[in-house]
């Protein structure tokens, strides 16, 4: 999996974990939930839709049901009341799952968090394991595009084995 | 036997549990529908999935520090909610408004309410079924994004007024890419008109169904196009003209039989209305300053209340702010228009089928974190 | 004009509470009227009989007394009026959710976030807080008291 073009005189078969195969798949395929919880979702809609256009990275098809899809994109300010629902959809989600928490209220409760706050649970992280943050307020759907190649990046473990990455970092990466 | 009967007609009824996450309820709507076959016997909104404490936040800070707060109520038309809460300050305050400031303001808030129509055109037929609209008024949309974007910096939570008026000037660039909005717009209407407004199935699908008449609106107090769908010219920024709306030219389109294809049409005309006032505005545009200075950065105004409505892209909004001299609020309330318009489905959609519940919910056109604030 | 005609009703029904004229337009209704806790179902009446709609129901909430603030509009230009209730921490004030439908869930709000029962709504489950909220947020006791002041301070 180290080269990505073969060389001229090399053998035309690789071998390569089952695992890393898989992993390259569910990378490239992600399907996201269907559901936004406040200003977020309307970027994370907007990501989806004609200029910003998800499915290149075959993350465009989103699942209303919980059963179908793999990623939850936490999109937007967590009330207290709605935590239980997040949870339990989390619970439905089939393994391997993953989460990513956009938008600073999704993050640590963001504008909302004071010291009297009442009626928000501040994070994510609190209800459901998170592994991508994407901070703003909201985020431009710019940023939900990085956030996503940074999940797949984490699922195939380093960009350098993400064959399939179209996009190249300018500096830095994760491996 | 009459019990047997009665246990019968009871096991008939189920209940069915819409959201809070579910595609089509905009956001984290539940209604909890009782159910006869595939007729609605009863209707429940269970609200306040998004629920954040707005108005105790805004008891707790000064004026100034709300200001963010506003846009991410009704995050759809941010801006109209941002210049509604400077209004009401500056009214309270007696804070005086530089005429460019205001034709600025208007340009900014009309602009953002045909990105809030247009969002809700895309969003309401990809409820009922049709894809393509939704990828034609995104693309539309984020003309409107991009221009808003420089003179505001954000794409959808806008902070852009402020206490005696805006905080950036508007610039050539921006006339520009607000004139070439403008006439790209021209050609569309009529693609839109082709493709969805003239639409056989559309039409089957939203005529004479969950028909709100002049009484129930207000009954509930429905605001907005809902109610100019039934044929009521009421809006706020003809009734009460604030800024300078009154210096326009432009009709309020009223619908015939209230329905959902009348709420349609209504938005539908309205954002051709509100391209119009933006052209109106952009010819009359004066000359001057845009901030007024000196405006104190911590606000005491003196004691006393203010309650502003302005027209937002829902309908009839105000803000409550009872003073007391300090820097922060007494009271801050929010009266939310989508509040009224949901509270109506209790009545309209008994009766209805499911799958028109969904045509009925999507064209009512509201944002749960705005009811729930 | 259907201001007018309220106007004339309310002066019939409640002679002692004068009308509050605003000519400043700060407050944003033409006038304001204080009633009895026993007559907002009256006024609720002469409202509904003279084709307005409730526009909102909020309360605020002061060390001696809570106040009820009731807006009433119809479509006609500049026709907003308040009606303003004062209802003591222990009284209940009757419901208006019989007169005006969308009073109920406006009544549900304020029990919430105010505690204010109103009598004869049958249904007051928390509206906006999660269904087992035993909290009254909106209430100045609630978290950091910051300013919690007597009416006459605001209102003199």
């Amino acid at each position: 999996m180290e080269k990505k073009v073969r060389e001229p005189g090399a053998p035309p078969v690789q071998f390569a974990l089952l695992d890393d195969i898989l992993n390259l798949a569910r990378a490239n395929s992600l399907w996201p939930m269907t559901f936004g919880l406040a200003c977020c979702a309307i970027e994370m809609m907007a990501a989806g839709a004609s200029r910003f256009d998800l499915d290149r990275l075959g993350a465009g098809v989103f699942r209303p049901s919980p059963r179908q899809s793999d990623v939850m994109i936490v999109a937007g300010t967590i009330a207290k009341k709605m935590a239980p629902a997040i949870q339990m959809l989390w619970d439905q989600m089939p393994d391997p799952k993953w989460c990513i928490a956009m938008g600073n209220c999704a993050i640590s409760g963001g504008p909302f968090q004071y010291e009297e706050q009442y009626a928000i649970v501040p994070g994510a992280h609190l209800i459901v394991p998170v592994d991508i943050v994407i901070p703003g307020c909201p985020p431009r759907p710019e940023a939900l595009i990085q956030g996503l190649l940074a999940l797949e990046d984490k699922i195939t473990r380093g960009e350098g084995r993400n064959v399939l990455r179209r996009f190249k970092r300018v500096s830095g990466g994760v491996n | 036997m009459d019990e047997l009967e009665k246990i019968e007609a009871d096991d008939r009824v189920y209940s069915l549990n819409l959201g809070p996450q579910h595609p089509s309820t905009h956001g984290v709507l539940r209604i909890l529908l009782d159910l006869d076959g595939e007729y609605i016997v009863k209707c429940d909104p269970v609200i306040g999935y998004g629920h954040r404490g707005h108005e105790k936040m805004g008891e707790n800070r000064q004026y100034k520090q709300f200001l963010p707060n506003t846009s991410r109520m009704d995050y759809l038309s941010g801006l109209l909610y941002n210049h509604g809460f400077v209004l009401a300050v500056e009214k309270l305050a007696g804070i005086k408004v530089p005429e460019r400031a205001k034709y600025i303001r208007v340009i900014a808030s009309e602009l953002n309410r045909i990105s809030s129509h247009l969002l809700w055109f895309g969003t309401y037929l990809l409820d009922i079924g049709g894809i393509t609209p939704f990828l034609y008024a995104f693309d539309d949309r984020e003309h409107i994004l991009d221009t808003l974007d420089t003179i505001t910096g954000s794409r959808l939570t806008y902070s852009y007024c402020r206490f005696g008026g805006v905080t950036r000037d508007i610039d050539s660039k921006f006339i520009d890419m607000t004139r070439a909005f403008l006439k790209r717009m021209e050609s569309r209407w009529a693609d839109y008109e082709a493709l969805v407004s003239k639409n056989v199935i559309f039409i089957h699908r939203t005529r004479d169904v969950g028909v709100i008449d002049v009484n129930l609106a207000r009954q509930y107090g429905v605001t907005g196009p809902n109610l100019r769908a039934c044929g009521v010219a009421f809006d706020v920024r003809r009734s009460e003209p604030y800024e300078v709306y009154d210096r326009f030219d432009f009709e309020i389109p009223t619908g015939t039989r209230g329905d959902a294809l009348d709420r349609y049409d209504v938005r539908f005309r309205e954002m051709q209305q509100s391209c119009r006032i933006i052209e109106q505005a952009l010819e009359q545009l004066p000359e001057g300053e845009f901030l007024t200075p000196k405006v104190p950065q911590k606000l005491s105004p003196p004691k006393g209340e203010v309650y502003t409505a302005f027209e937002s892209a829902r309908g009839l909004t105000a803000y409550y702010l009872v003073s007391d001299g300090s820097p922060a609020p007494y009271r801050c309330h929010i009266r939310v228009p989508s509040f009224g318009n949901l509270n109506v489905l209790n009545d309209v959609l008994p009766g209805t089928m499911v799958a028109d519940a969904i045509a009925i919910l999507g064209s009512i056109d509201v944002v749960i974190p705005e009811i729930d604030r | 004009m259907r201001i007018k005609d309220i106007e004339s009703r309310m002066q019939n029904k409640f002679p002692d509470s004068p009308l509050k004229g605003d000519d400043t337009g700060v407050t944003g209704a033409k006038w304001s009227i204080s009633v009895p806790i026993s007559g907002i179902r009256d006024a609720a009446m002469e409202f509904d009989a003279a084709g307005f709609f409730l526009e909102s129901i909020t309360a605020l909430d002061f060390q001696d007394t809570f106040e009820l603030v009731y807006h009433f509009n119809c479509y006609e230009p500049g026709s907003r009026v308040t009606v303003r209730m004062l209802c003591g921490h222990d009284q209940v004030p009757p419901t208006i959710c019989d007169i005006f439908r969308s009073a109920g869930w406006l009544e549900r709000e304020v029990h919430e976030f105010f505690g204010i029962k109103f009598s004869g709504n049958e249904d007051l489950r928390p509206l906006l807080l999660p269904e087992d909220a035993d909290y009254h947020p909106l209430r100045k006791t609630f978290g950091r008291v910051g300013a919690y002041h007597k009416r006459e301070v605001i209102y003199g």
